[in-house]
């Protein structure tokens, strides 16, 4: 019934990458909190977050986005985006996060 | 000349939120919107869901999502029997969620003295 996200973790030399797949709403939300969380403070790395596949992402999700990068600002990390689709570039313009996050 | 009303009742919970997306996607399409326009208006109705579900209600079990659809608009209304519910986004914390919706539709009234949560509309662009 409800929109499902997959994340695929893969470690890199000098950050992690994660890809997203899926949708990120109110329901799949904590899920993806909790794992990025979970991957910042393990690794204390650059986080590098795919949205290639992400298909749908709202407030809550963008959320989730500047809260980890929070946690990543303590370990003196950063957050890159990439591949965003242009209806998901759309919400980062809108909120100015466009301007927070590197996205390439 | 089309002008018809679905309702949608959904239980406050965060799993059916894409069923919102999924019936306004359908009813957006019959309109005439293009894909790009569907997907903004799924993102606005989906925030509306989101915090009436983080919300709830101690007096009801569902709310309710009126859409109104015409030749050239889509009016999308959210109701509930709890009338307690009513201004329910907070412009402190939910920044984010307001700036989205007022940016994607063209219209939005929250906070009003009618007898619904909010209401907000897209009127089809007419192609020169």
């Amino acid at each position: 019934m409800s929109g499902e996200l997959k994340l695929i973790e893969e470690k890199l030399s000098d950050a992690v990458k994660v890809s997203l797949n899926g949708e990120v709403d109110i329901y799949t939300s904590q899920d993806l909190k909790e794992k990025l969380y979970c991957i910042v403070e393990e690794n204390k790395k650059d986080l590098i977050i795919d949205c290639k596949e992400l298909n749908y992402i709202d407030s809550t999700g963008l959320g989730i986005f500047v809260a980890t990068l929070k946690k990543a600002k303590q370990y003196d990390k950063k957050i890159v985006i990439l591949n965003l689709k242009e209806n998901i570039k759309k919400l980062f313009i809108i909120t100015g996060l466009d301007k927070v996050f590197e996205i390439k | 000349m089309m002008n018809d009303n679905i309702e949608l009742i959904l239980p406050f919970k965060a799993e059916y939120v894409s069923t919102a997306r999924l019936v306004a996607s359908g009813l957006a399409n019959r309109i005439g919107f293009d894909i790009e326009t569907i997907e903004d208006i799924k993102v606005a109705i989906s925030e509306v869901c989101s915090k009436i579900v983080r919300i709830g209600s101690k007096v009801a079990d569902t709310y309710k999502i009126v859409f109104n659809i015409s030749d050239k608009v889509l009016r999308v209304t959210f109701g509930c029997e709890d009338g307690s519910l009513k201004c329910i986004f907070d412009f402190e914390n939910d920044q984010l969620a307001i700036d989205i919706i007022n940016a994607l539709m063209d219209s939005v009234e929250m906070c009003t003295e009618n007898n619904y949560i909010l209401s907000m509309s897209k009127e089809l662009e007419e192609i020169v």
